[in-house]
């Protein structure tokens, strides 16, 4: 009915999916500087611990929170195994790639052993269903919409306001003088990726609570948090923020004016003038580091 | 009074390359500590071992009092045995002010932080200037003042110094001595590699003359010695 709550409503969303989505992987890559294209399997793999914690018999909100930090303890592994030894590398971006595609691709199929591929769903994070300006929408939704801010804003501050976000921004810039000033190199390699991990658990149980899951539900999040990442620029975790809500803005504006249909075409019409005018992206400035 | 630093029998290389062959030196008994040789005779493998950037193969380090062999950078920093590498770039994309907090970081250095950052926009008032600049887009020699101030903020009780005024112009150099002259007289004992010979002098009394990972020659505090006798090592006699 009402075309600018559809709008509102729709864009706030789905922005703030797509930042869930892509904080993680602009976190990682703002501080260790490299891309982990293992982030889509994290969230699907985040989503189905909260679904065995749930089918266990506990309570989602004793479930949410365990998955998440178990997550980051595989965020921390992973950057153990993975990216850590690799460090020093030539081309350890490319390396890197591979690496975490390689180990993404051994958890998926360890999931479809250990879960199977039947498809399953989570409790949202609130029951129920409200009318907002004559739209309806769920709960869980709008849940989405409150905590997600938060949590960004969290992280935003942590990073620029405090010195161990300073310590983690700086470390891949120079480890030798990390460590002569007195930082725990091993330790701020393994929180960068904790942290993205429970970030990325955390959008898995977001998109688990209203969508059917399967072991490959990471794999179109990991495509649109790339997009995001890109298209904000991969210079700063602000960019990639206001980069998932401005594309969640023009996703609802084309779907409401053009049809679902015309929607992916328009975004990468959009997406493709946009990066041939600012190739850094849209917020960024040249250089790598936290804005 | 006993030495600051004692490093004796120190054995250590890269990979299966020994640069360093049971190296010695003493430092802080007698005043400020100048090493220098040929390039490439290991005056900086000495040092990166010695603040822990780099496992000994043999030998021992001791820093006031306790045996730091092997210990990891963050808990040598922690003690106060500050190095400040040659060539250091820093971190290209954090401004000066955030490099300054990290060299803060250490918990020793935490309480001082305030009258450190003080004293480092005394000393270099250069830097005071342009507090928010990024280290990328500093000059050589600016870049060098932040490497010396950030040391200072992690409130070194002996500071290493690895050619400090490497690749500077003469004015931008005289600038730095002078910085480096009056962080020794404040009462911060120094270790200094550099390859101005006069500024060498100037600095330091106690040298070590490093040849092929070995103390070749070394020059007490009183021993006569002159500028041609140095040079003479250099190129050798
Ligand atoms: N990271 C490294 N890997 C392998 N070999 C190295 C490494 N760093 C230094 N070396 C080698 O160790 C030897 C000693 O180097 P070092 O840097 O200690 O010399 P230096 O006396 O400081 O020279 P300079 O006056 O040029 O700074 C050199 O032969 C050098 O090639
Ligand atoms: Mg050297």
């Amino acid at each position: 009915m009402n075309a600018l709550a559809d709008i509102l409503f729709g864009g706030l969303f789905q922005g703030s999916l797509y930042a869930m989505m892509a904080v993680g992987l602009a976190l990682v890559w703002t501080t260790i500087g490299v891309f982990n294209f293992s982030h889509g399997v994290l969230m699907m793999l985040g989503a189905y611990f909260a679904w065995q914690l749930v089918d266990w018999g506990l309570t989602a909100a004793l479930a949410f929170p365990i998955a998440v930090l178990l997550m980051a303890g595989v965020g921390w592994v992973l950057q153990a195994t993975v990216v850590r030894p690799l460090i020093g590398r030539a081309n350890l971006v490319l390396v890197v790639v591979i690496t975490t595609l390689a180990a993404g691709s051994l958890i998926e199929n360890g999931v479809l052993e250990l879960w199977g591929p039947r498809s399953k769903q989570i409790p949202p994070l609130v029951a129920g269903n409200a009318m907002l300006g004559g739209v309806g929408v769920s709960l869980h939704q709008i849940a989405i919409i409150v905590v997600t801010p938060i949590i960004l804003l969290a992280l935003w501050l942590f990073l620029n306001r405090t010195r161990l976000g300073l310590a983690l921004r700086a470390v891949a810039q120079n480890e030798d003088a990390a460590r002569l000033v007195g930082l725990n190199v091993t330790m701020l390699y393994g929180l960068a990726f904790a942290i993205a991990a429970s970030l990325a658990a955390l959008a898995g149980i977001f998109l688990g609570g209203y969508r059917f899951m399967t072991p490959v539900m990471g794999a179109d999040p990991l495509l649109k948090a790339l997009i995001v990442v890109v298209f904000g620029g991969i210079s700063s975790i602000s960019g990639p923020i206001f980069a998932a809500y401005l594309i969640g803005f023009f996703e609802a504006i084309c779907s409401y004016y053009f049809g679902l249909y015309w929607t992916p075409a328009l975004l990468f019409a959009a997406l493709i003038l946009t990066l041939m005018i600012k190739p850094e992206g849209i917020f960024a400035s040249r250089s790598r580091g936290l804005a | 009074m006993m030495n600051m630093l004692s490093v004796t029998g120190l054995t250590a290389g890269y990979g299966r390359v020994t640069v360093l062959h049971g190296i010695g030196i003493e430092a802080g008994k007698h005043g400020n500590v100048g090493l220098f040789g040929p390039n490439g005779h290991g005056k900086t493998t000495l040092l990166r071992a010695v603040s822990g950037l780099l496992k000994p193969k043999a030998g021992s380090i001791v820093f006031d009092g306790a045996d730091i062999t092997g210990e990891s950078a963050r808990s040598i920093v922690a003690r106060g045995l500050v190095h400040v590498p040659q060539g250091n770039t820093l971190f290209p994309d954090l401004t000066i002010a955030d490099c300054m907090s990290l060299g803060a970081f250490s918990p020793h250095a935490r309480p001082h932080e305030a009258a450190n950052k003080e004293r480092v926009a005394a000393l270099f008032p250069k830097l005071a200037e342009r507090w928010r600049q990024r280290v990328r887009t500093l000059s050589g020699g600016e870049r060098q003042m932040v490497s010396i101030g950030v040391a200072l903020m992690s409130h070194p009780k002996l500071l290493i110094l690895d050619e400090p005024t490497l690749g500077l112009a003469p004015k931008i150099k005289d600038e730095l001595c002078k910085a480096v002259l009056d962080i020794s007289k404040a009462g911060v004992p120094l270790i200094v590699v550099e390859q101005d010979v006069e500024f060498l002098l100037e600095l330091t009394n106690h040298l070590y003359f490093i040849n092929h990972g070995q103390v070749e020659t070394e020059i007490k505090p009183g021993d006569s010695l002159a500028h041609s006798d140095i040079m003479a090592m250099y190129f050798g006699q």
